[in-house]
């Protein structure tokens, strides 16, 4: 579960008639950020590294106070929040997030002319301290109004879709889209790779997961041992789990040729996968384990004193309540997954990774950013979104927002 | 993820625990030291390689700077967590608990690589984007150890060191912080021994340590090199944790027994 | 001396001690006593300012609490809760050195009134010293919170239902341990407790409380006598008031001189209570028992018929110590 449902609720008291301290910070700081740092960088092309530019230059006087004057009211509201106050703040930094986009545009169409098609804006430190600071607010927006976890999950995937049109159809001169467009086919393609190896790692750690610790229930004596190797698994370094599965696996496809035309062999998918669900076991099998165990004894015993068998115990009683943990399980494996799916490409398993190391490689700052973003994203949403099922599977807990246990 | 079940598999408890930081340590040393003379058991895994043994530099070397980035992003993980830990737990800081608590966990959300890799354009190459991710990665378990071990100071404790007159102060530093010591630590250990593994990746933005033979390896086909890197890593995080463990069990020891 | 004049506490808007006034004499042990929640542990509590009162004033000899530096104020005044909060990282002898320690006596001192209230409170010192709170029994670890309580010698000693956690048997132990304690101390105490039995057997003065009101206050004999409502009455018990009130009288204080007819058979001791002397001659068939002083010598005579026409509500006279 996430640290903050280990926490008491917080209790606030409307009465009272005190600032929102957190707020107040996280807007000041966006405030000093978008003055004092770089909102955006132009570069001439796609190897050299941009001149940063400040808000004026980029926005305009016109825009400066646009902005500043919007920053500066949701200040004022964090000084006597109210319910409804909080609300207005909500939508204020929904807008915000939203016009980010916009606010790019009015820059690439101020810094950048005509006469240098090659030339590439990019989000300074500004913007994306800007972006962090409003995700942080959304966040402490959504405690204090109990939000539930679905609806930021909705909200969240809102601004994304939006950006992400902006991106692909506005922003020419956005050094993100640039390198987006001129390689769209291949971003779609590694995409579903990503998410492919994902889902398929880790359909399969359930699978294994589960059965290895049905067994490991029955035969309490593996149990040690099984943690311990699944234990030792974990402190190789994932891109050397990945590196050695290149050597047998080359070896297995040399020697059986069949599974070589299955598409098996020493790079590519086959040693991900393989790695992967490696890695992924570890913490599958003890969110399983605990999940199980975890059952109050008491509740088993009144099952049994009602005369349930075994087996309806287990799939009536002890896996509906286990569920919840085990949703966090598999929430935990797959955000782990998406991170190390990321490395596989190393072993030419593709993937949005590739986008990263190729960049890398070629000193190309916005095509690590093509393969990193989405990454981080798919990470968040995958958090969020497995999250929230937890929230609605947690039994009793339907009523509540999922910001109370 | 701490490979403390491996030990408690394998060893008989008691006093014999003692010795596994010692063991972890002489096979470590064993592993820097003796695989550059360990051509040929390293042969068996590439017997067509031209070269075996990792030489671009020493593993000791290497082994070394691994350590020091894992050690900066330790401490800095350690004092930002504690303290963060410590301020929203007090009465002025309260407000500020759920964010830290949540941004603590969404810091294990993002990927290492990609925070890697986003870290490379604001910090250039080298070993400053690995400990950016380092401190990112390993502030959730400190930071969720810290304040559970804090919470979970038996309020009547808190209440009569109060109610006997001991300043705020005093009663962190003589009663929460000792008390809270062992999950403290506890953390720490989690948090360390994840980041000396997640630390290899570092080798990919050109940081050098213990990652590079590994990254080699795989570059060049060449399992010996792989081995020689992970084999090193796996034995250092073993070492770590397991003197952990013995610092656990003497803060206990020094806590409770008379 | 503890004066609290019309103090309020409001949590929100919930009043959760409602102007009371409350006058407390030095050297006297006073009771507060109620159902939970009733606002006596806020009571005591604001006292030693780990609540702040919103209304009214609250005085300690002679100034009000709010001019007191609070932490210097706390270690002027004992405390001793339910679960004795004894810290269990420290042996018995640091926790009952704590606030000597803050205060920054030199160590021999700390030491030397250490083993003074460990053999005070009946924990050896060679036993007991280096052992921690989680070796000891539930007994043993309040005996410890009194004597850190008590270890700067404060004037004043807040007990917050000290014994409630306690087997009954180990808490009447300590209850008699507590009242020999102040026969020799003199401490000012305040005592919450829900136990009316606990606060009948200990307190000179008794406040009931309900709804963060007082209800009434008095003598525990004056309470018992003329219960202000039927609240306080069934806190007091009920029917078996009369016995309460019975087990509160001194025989020595009751007892007619030795007639002209034959010492009786059965004989009870002067410091006993009336309620023992009703107990004894139902347990030997009789309705006369012989008094006699701490060296068994007679003293005088005690009939059935007196003890009932002494339960008869008059100006009884308040147990003494």
């Amino acid at each position: 579960m996430s640290l903050l449902d280990a926490l008491p609720t917080p209790q606030v008291s409307w009465r009272q008639w005190r600032p929102n301290r957190v707020l107040f910070v996280l807007f000041s700081a966006m405030l000093a950020a978008v003055w004092l740092l770089d909102v955006v960088s132009v570069a001439p092309n796609r190897i050299v590294s941009g001149e940063g530019v400040g808000l004026i230059e980029a926005m305009g006087w016109m825009g400066a106070s646009l902005v500043s004057a919007v920053i500066l009211t949701l200040l004022a509201l964090s000084l006597q929040p109210s319910r409804q106050g909080y609300q207005v703040v909500l939508v204020g930094v929904s807008l915000l997030l939203l016009l980010l986009p916009v606010g790019l545009m009015v820059a690439s169409h101020r810094l950048i002319s005509s006469d240098t098609p090659m030339a590439r804006l990019n989000m300074g430190m500004a913007y994306w301290l800007m972006l962090s600071l409003l995700l942080l607010g959304w966040i402490e927006l959504r405690l204090r109004l109990a939000l539930s976890r679905r609806r930021l999950l909705l909200m969240l995937a809102g601004v994304t879709v939006v950006w992400g049109l902006c991106v692909m159809l506005g922003l020419e001169s956005l050094a993100l889209g640039q390198e987006f467009r001129a390689r769209d086919d291949e971003f779609w393609r590694a995409l579903h790779q990503h998410v492919t190896l994902v889902s398929a790692s880790v359909a399969i750690s359930i699978v294994l997961g589960l059965s290895l610790t049905m067994l490991m229930r029955r035969y309490t004596r593996c149990q040690k041992i099984a943690f311990g190797v699944l234990n030792f698994l974990q402190t190789i370094p994932s891109i050397a789990l990945f590196g050695l599965m290149l050597g047998p696996l080359a070896w297995l496809a040399a020697k059986w040729p069949l599974l070589s035309q299955l598409g098996f062999s020493g790079i590519g998918w086959a040693p991900a996968l393989l790695a992967l669900v490696a890695y992924s076991l570890l913490p599958m099998v003890r969110n399983t384990y605990i999940a199980l165990e975890q059952v109050s004894p008491e509740t088993l015993e009144a099952a049994r004193g009602m005369g349930m068998r075994n087996r309806q115990r287990f799939i009536q009683v002890r896996l509906p309540l286990a569920l919840p943990v085990l949703l966090e399980g598999i929430r935990i494996t797959t955000v782990q997954a998406i991170g190390l799916t990321a490395v596989a490409a190393l072993i030419g398993a593709g993937g949005l990774g590739a986008f990263i190391f190729q960049g890398l490689g070629q000193a190309a700052m916005d095509m690590v950013l093509l393969g990193a973003l989405p990454i981080l994203i798919l990470a968040l949403i995958a958090d969020a979104g497995l999250g929230a099922l937890a929230d609605i599977l947690r039994p009793n807990d339907s009523v509540q927002s999922g910001d109370s246990p | 993820m701490s490979p403390s079940a491996v030990r408690r598999s394998l060893a008989s408890r008691g006093a014999s625990r003692a010795i596994w930081p010692a063991t972890w340590f002489v096979l470590l040393m064993l592993c820097v030291w003796g695989f550059p003379y360990a051509d040929g058991l390293l042969r068996v895994l590439e017997p067509d390689a031209n070269q075996v043994v990792y030489q671009r530099a020493s593993l000791a070397s290497l082994l070394l700077k691994h350590l020091f980035v894992v050690s900066v992003a330790a401490v800095v993980t350690i004092v930002g967590g504690v303290l963060a830990a410590i301020v929203v737990t007090r009465e002025w800081g309260r407000d500020f608990l759920p964010m830290v608590a949540q941004v603590a966990s969404l810091g294990q959300t993002f990927p290492p690589v990609a925070v890697l890799a986003l870290a490379v354009p604001a910090l250039g190459f080298g070993t400053l984007p690995i400990i950016v991710a380092l401190v990112l990665y390993g502030m959730l378990p400190i930071v969720r150890n810290t304040l559970g071990g804090l919470q979970d100071v038996d309020k009547d404790i808190k209440s009569a060191a109060t109610a006997m007159g001991m300043t705020p102060w005093q009663v962190l530093r003589q009663v929460e912080l000792p008390l809270a010591a062992p999950i403290i630590l506890a953390g720490i250990r989690t948090s360390i021994t994840i980041n000396i593994s997640t630390a290899a990746i570092g080798a990919t933005v050109g940081a050098r340590n213990l990652g590079d033979p590994i990254i080699a390896g795989i570059v060049n086909g060449n399992m010996a090199y792989i081995i020689q890197g992970a084999l090193t890593i796996a034995l250092l995080a073993l070492t770590v944790d397991s003197l952990f463990e013995r610092l656990q069990e003497r803060l206990r020891s020094r806590l409770f027994t008379s | 001396m503890i004066e609290l004049a019309h103090v309020t506490k409001r949590f929100g808007d919930v009043a959760a001690v409602d102007d009371i006034s409350l006058h407390i004499p030095k050297g006297t042990f006073c009771a507060l006593v109620g159902t939970s929640g009733c606002g006596k542990s806020t009571t005591l509590r604001m006292i030693n300012r780990l609540i702040e009162h919103s209304d009214g004033d609250i005085i300690l000899d002679g100034q009000p609490v709010a001019a007191y530096d609070p932490v210097k104020l706390r270690r002027r005044i004992g405390y001793v809760i339910q679960h004795t909060g004894l810290f269990p990282h420290w042996t018995v002898a640091r926790n009952i050195g704590l606030v000597p320690r803050l205060l920054k006596w030199s160590s021999a001192d700390i030491q030397a009134k250490v083993e003074e209230l460990m053999t005070l409170l009946g924990l050896p010192v060679g036993e007991f010293a280096t052992k921690y709170p989680h070796q000891l029994s539930g007994g043993q670890a309040q005996r410890v919170g009194v004597a850190r309580a008590l270890a700067a010698d404060p004037d004043i000693l807040l007990m917050d239902e000290p014994f409630g956690a306690l087997d009954p048997i180990t808490r009447e132990k300590l209850q008699d341990e507590l009242s020999r304690l102040q026969a020799r101390l003199h401490k000012t105490v305040v005592f919450v407790t829900h136990d009316m039995d606990e606060a009948l057997r200990l307190a000179d003065h008794l406040v009931v409380m309900r709804d963060g009101r007082i209800v009434q206050q008095g003598s525990p004999l004056s309470l018992l006598q003329h219960p202000n409502d039927s609240f306080v009455e069934s806190l007091l018990g009920g029917l078996e008031r009369g016995l309460k009130q019975a087990a509160l009288t001194r025989i020595k204080d009751h007892m007619s001189p030795m007639g002209p007819t034959l010492p009786a058979h059965s004989r009870i001791p002067a410091a006993f209570s009336l309620r023992q002397a009703l107990s004894m001659m139902l347990r030997d068939h009789t309705d006369r028992l012989t008094v006699v002083d701490q060296h068994d010598v007679p003293v005088g005579e005690l009939t059935l018929r007196k003890i009932v026409k002494e339960a008869q509500p008059e100006q009884g006279k308040v147990r003494e110590s």
